[in-house]
């Protein structure tokens, strides 16, 4: 474990590399985002269409979306590093090779976390907005949504090698599919056209709108955390048979 | 000796970006078509999700479905334009001088400015998202009964050289830091261009002004097409003029020239540490 820590760590400093102002732009742009953002479901919800979720709920929703964006949507540099060249340099190492980019992943979550997260979420009460969980299975819910995310993620990744290494279109394509079907941006329960009833049961509703759906209440969490666990189970050793035989098939150019 | 330019020259130039687009597209037809569904794709799901909001609530802050989808096809054909005009990295421009590839510029017999106006054609592999949007824009046109005279066409090309010049104008202002910090500052303009790309897509009618405000000056992504669009639908928003994107793009346009020469020349006179000796990048 402490070689996964170690990795973390490094992970972790490398964001700040450059110094924490060359992070700043990002950070602003994330608070930039999510003001707007508030104000927009303020204004939406203000028409008073029944949606099953009310505005404390919506905000709530949206708020920590934000806050733990990287969490909900794991993003892991497996791709990227695949045209890079670096995903072959992990074999060299004394380590299973997800286990370092699990690890990695992880790290880089750190500088976002410090710096935007915790702020904002200090300053949740300024906008109105309340990060008390609706129910404690948020605990349980948030650990399923990442460990799903990184099967996901992995499945992008053999998708990447399969494309030899397209992984620009791999991450275009994933961000698409992500900002719909995951219920991130627009939880899935307010979809038009009965598209709700269709979508909570697809895998992508049990990555990010899952713990955000059970933290603020908006659906039922038992059903929920059911269905994060059953995708879960699928889709591990799919993403793990499926990298098992991607491997032979890498091709890098090299930075 | 640098060639001289004249529009043949330029369009001539463009003929050539257009023509290596094309044999990628020939050569690699599977994966090129692959990559232009992709991203119409992953555009369409961006602007989609406003316009199910709209759909689910009829409307947002006094834009009917209609108007929203209105703006969110302009949107599309405000992305589609930069993707078709800059798919070289010319528009992303942190990443050219980041990784020490200006010198690459600079050694061909153009002026740098004709290089980068003309390196990022893709009209064939590029422009996807433009049809979509044009597609998008007829729909909603037809659906709220627009009249399209030639003024108004008129009118919507001007909007959307306004907001490509904005675009481009940021662009190149923050990626002036990649000239003093080429290593930390290398990824700027996606920050500055595809991290606010979601936000640009917001409706800003119905929200306070302090919130509208900054988003029309600071950080101006109301006028990647709200702005725009309701002046197209002949209601420009606080009641400024119809003209503010066109002011605003010049006056950026400005500033970024004169803070992008001054890098420019930190560069020629310092040069770029990306590289070490023996050729790696650092």
């Amino acid at each position: 474990m402490k070689k996964y820590l170690k990795t973390a760590c490094l992970s972790a400093l490398e964001k700040t590399n450059g110094g924490f102002v060359y992070l700043l732009p990002d950070v602003l742009i994330k608070i930039f985002t999510l003001i707007p953002l508030i104000f927009l479901w303020r204004v939406v919800m203000s028409s008073g269409a029944e949606t099953g979720m009310t505005l404390p709920q919506m905000l709530t929703y949206t708020y920590l979306s934000a806050l733990l964006a990287d969490m909900l949507d794991v993003k892991t540099a497996a791709s990227g590093w695949l045209s890079e060249g670096v995903l072959l340099k992990l074999y060299g190492r004394p380590m299973p090779v997800l286990g370092q980019l699990a690890a990695q992943t992880a790290g880089g979550w750190a500088p976002m976390l410090l710096l935007f997260s915790l702020p904002m979420a200090l300053m949740a009460p300024l906008f109105g907005v309340s990060l008390v969980p609706v129910s404690p299975l948020f605990l349980a819910s948030l650990p399923l949504c990442i460990s799903l995310g990184f099967a996901v993620d992995f499945l992008f990744a053999c998708l990447s090698i399969r494309l030899r290494g397209m992984t620009w279109l791999v991450n275009r394509m994933r961000m698409a599919i992500a900002a719909v079907f995951s219920g991130m941006v627009i939880p899935i329960k307010l979809l038009p056209f009965g598209m709700a009833e269709i979508m909570k049961y697809q895998p992508f509703a049990s990555l990010g709108g899952a713990p955000l759906s059970v933290f603020t209440g908006a659906a039922d969490a038992r059903e929920t955390i059911a269905l994060q666990v059953i995708w879960n189970l699928i889709l591990w050793p799919a993403a793990l048979l499926v990298w098992k035989k991607s491997q032979e098939g890498m091709v890098s150019y090299g930075g | 000796m640098a060639d001289r330019i004249t529009l043949g020259r330029v369009l001539r130039l463009l003929a050539i970006s257009a023509k290596m687009d094309l044999l990628w597209l020939l050569r690699d037809t599977r994966y090129a078509l692959l990559g232009i569904g992709g991203d119409i794709v992953s555009n369409v799901a961006t602007v989609s999700g406003v316009f199910l909001i709209a759909s689910r609530f009829g409307g947002i802050g006094g834009m009917n479905a209609g108007e929203v989808l209105f703006m969110m096809a302009y949107s599309t054909m405000a992305t589609g334009l930069f993707i078709l005009f800059g798919s070289g990295n010319n528009i992303h421009i942190s990443r050219i001088i980041g990784r020490g590839q200006l010198e690459h510029l600079f050694i061909q017999p153009l002026p740098l400015g004709v290089q980068l106006a003309t390196c990022g054609f893709m009209p064939f592999t590029g422009g996807g998202n433009l049809i979509m949007g044009i597609v998008l824009m007829a729909a909603a046109v037809r659906r709220m009964g627009l009249q399209v005279t030639f003024l108004w066409f008129f009118s919507l090309l001007a909007y959307l050289l306004a907001t490509l010049t904005v675009i481009v104008a940021r662009s190149y202002l923050v990626s002036s830091m990649a000239f003093y910090a080429p290593a930390a500052a290398e990824e700027i303009s996606s920050t500055a261009i595809d991290g606010t790309w979601f936000m640009s897509t917001f409706p800003l009618s119905g929200m306070p002004a302090f919130i509208q405000i900054p988003l029309l000056t600071v950080l101006p992504e109301g006028l990647m097409a709200w702005f725009p669009s309701l002046c197209l639908l002949g209601r420009p928003p606080l009641n400024l003029t119809a003209y503010y994107p066109m002011v605003f793009a010049l006056i950026i346009s400005l500033i970024a020239s004169a803070i992008f020469r001054k890098g420019l020349t930190h560069y020629v006179t310092k040069g770029s540490n990306r590289y070490l000796p023996h050729g790696f990048r650092r």
